[in-house]
């Protein structure tokens, strides 16, 4: 007579098949990677989750090559739900310790499952990236690469966040994946390449090291794709958590409303005492930003990539806001071809998920150059005006000193935000009135004084704030310390209340790298 | 020591030399003033430093992404 199975039995061969598939690459690779100061792929998840909020998918998934059924717990991605601050997200943690995490047949279901379900459902997505590529031999041959069911596998519509941890070496799916990604945050020593350092240097033949092909510094300060680098995993999970504190879930909801700052009086004071009237001299912007924003609100994206325009997620009032600075202590505010398509971006982020955008405006213009000129400047201007025309969610611009030429109506003037404030420090031209005299009439300074300071007079007219609200081409002249009850007043009132909250989403298809 | 180049972020010419070598900078302090575009516009330190090399002079011109000093890292 066979022997009855009972429920117990269930139950050991259950949890030994668990404990199996969550010892992950088995105890003497975890040990090394502790030893090197990393977390493994489910202490990560355990980090950036509420406590005991992880609702595994895929647990008992394995390699589909027989052979390596039994070396593939979880098939080397751990994925599933969580909640981060109470609120549902999906995430995708990748196991190095198994089979360097290489992307296979199962895995990329798992990962299409969970990415499926995250953008129907409205759960922003979480990618914690370490990741070799697709695996071999798996992928070889015609059967291999060209093998697949998911057309949509990198389409990227915006339906919810999706954020990236670039926290060791990540080729193939984890770099795809970033790439994708609203929001990167690299781990230094963390490298992040098409391929492997071993692959390119066998084809280029040069030896080059990881950080060189792509490391933090290549990533935050050359290409943006990493908005920001931190030194440990805990850093970057903590990290995520902050960038999604300021979003929806989803687009179809508002971003979620915080306490109004500790402190909400005006800070005037500080602000003149931050901000030179003399148009020679240069200061941080950020600084200024931070006198307009709730106390400790302000989160910079992309801060070591061009650096000449400050884009921040922040708060006022407790309301979300996008601002987009220029920054005089770095080229002068002029803007440059990295600083527009960093803008651009940012814009792309804040209409997609609902969030007003404030411009503060202190700039000479566009950095023009051969340089410029050859990476495309005409274009990338042309994109941010078509960027800016197509936002739907609410436009601020507040100018505060100087706005020049073209640049005037890709900061928001010209009829680009809904409302136009100026500080009484503004002045608004096509032109330096300086070169606008050289340039019309041929006069140098160093030539003829008295005629060019007669003609300077004459192009430098008519640029002040009071000038731009007398033709009401601005709607408010403010001070200083109005700023913030004035864009608090103006957010609660002129927000997207017929839709309560959300925008059109004119952007939601636009390109995630450019 | 770990040696970083400084370089200009913009096109113009060396307005004020305000650190020499030998001088220790702070993150974010300023090694030199570049005038461009009629401003003042600060070369900062990076990091933690000392000033190893100052490569130009006062009134010099200078092109975007010149390096302009060297500094000694630490």
């Amino acid at each position: 007579m066979s022997q009855q199975l009972s429920f117990d039995d269930l139950e050991r061969d259950f949890e030994e098949r668990a404990a199996r598939a969550r010892a992950m690459g088995g105890a003497e690779k975890l040990a090394r990677r502790r030893a090197s100061g990393s977390l493994n792929a489910r202490e990560r998840i355990a980090h950036l989750a509420d406590p005991g909020s992880f609702t595994e998918f895929g647990l008992f998934a394995q390699s589909a090559r027989e052979p390596d059924r039994s070396r593939s717990p979880a098939d080397g991605k751990i994925a599933g739900l969580v909640r981060i601050d109470s609120r549902p997200a999906a995430v995708v943690s990748n196991d190095f310790t198994v089979m360097g995490a290489s992307s296979s047949t199962t895995n990329s279901r798992k990962i299409g499952h969970i990415k499926d379900l995250a953008v129907r459902r409205g759960l922003p997505l979480v990618f914690l990236g370490e990741s070799t590529g697709a695996r071999m031999p798996d992928v070889m041959g015609a059967r291999g690469i060209a093998a697949g069911e998911r057309p949509t596998q990198y389409r990227r519509m915006r339906e919810t966040p999706w954020v990236s941890a670039v926290l060791g070496h990540c080729y193939g799916s984890s770099s795809w994946y970033a790439a994708l990604s609203d929001f990167v945050i690299m781990r230094k020593g963390a490298a992040m390449a098409v391929s492997s350092v071993k692959l390119t240097s066998m084809a280029i033949s040069e030896a080059m090291e990881p950080e060189d092909l792509g490391g933090w510094r290549m990533h935050t300060d050359v290409t943006g794709m990493a908005d920001l680098a931190v030194d440990s995993d805990e850093e970057a999970l903590d990290a995520v958590r902050r960038f999604l504190s300021y979003l929806p879930s989803h687009h179809k909801e508002a971003p979620p409303r915080g306490p109004v700052g500790a402190s909400f009086e005006p800070d005037g004071d500080r602000i003149r005492k931050l901000l030179p009237l003399e148009r020679t001299k240069v200061y941080d912007m950020r600084k200024v930003v931070d006198c307009i924003v709730d106390r400790d609100s302000m989160f910079e994206l992309k801060a070591r990539y061009a650096k000449n325009v400050v884009t921040a997620l922040a708060r006022i009032g407790g309301h979300v806001v996008g601002v987009i600075a220029n920054n005089p202590l770095h080229k002068g505010g002029a803007i440059d071809v990295d600083a527009c398509e960093k803008s651009t971006s940012f814009m792309v982020l804040c209409d997609s998920f609902n969030i007003p955008l404030l411009f503060m405006v202190d700039q000479p213009g566009f950095l023009i150059g051969i340089e410029g000129e050859r990476r495309g400047a005409i274009g990338r201007v042309m994109n941010w005006m078509n960027a800016i025309s197509l936002v739907t969610v609410p436009k601020f611009s507040l100018i505060i000193r100087k706005t020049y030429g073209q640049a005037v109506l890709n900061m928001g003037g010209g009829g680009n935000a809904d409302v136009v404030l100026m500080w009484p420090s503004a002045e608004i031209n096509f032109m330096d009135p300086r070169h606008a005299v050289t340039i019309v009439h041929g006069v140098k300074r160093e030539e003829d004084p008295q005629r060019f300071d007669e003609l300077f007079a004459e192009m430098a007219k008519d640029t002040s704030a009071y000038e731009m609200a007398s033709a009401y081409n601005g709607h408010l002249v403010i001070m200083p310390e109005q700023t913030r009850g004035t864009l608090r007043e103006l957010l609660e009132s002129t927000g997207l209340r017929m839709t309560g909250g959300i925008g059109e989403h004119l952007m939601r298809t636009w390109p995630t790298s450019y | 020591m770990a040696k970083m180049k400084v370089h200009s972020e913009v096109t113009g010419s060396v307005w004020k030399l305000l650190k020499k070598p030998g001088d220790r900078v702070a993150a974010g302090d300023e090694i030199m003033l570049i005038e461009s575009m009629k401003m003042e516009i600060p070369v900062l330190a990076e990091e933690d430093a000392t000033v190893a090399e100052l490569h130009v002079a006062e009134t010099d011109a200078v092109q975007e992404g010149q390096v302009v000093a060297t500094l000694d890292a630490g």
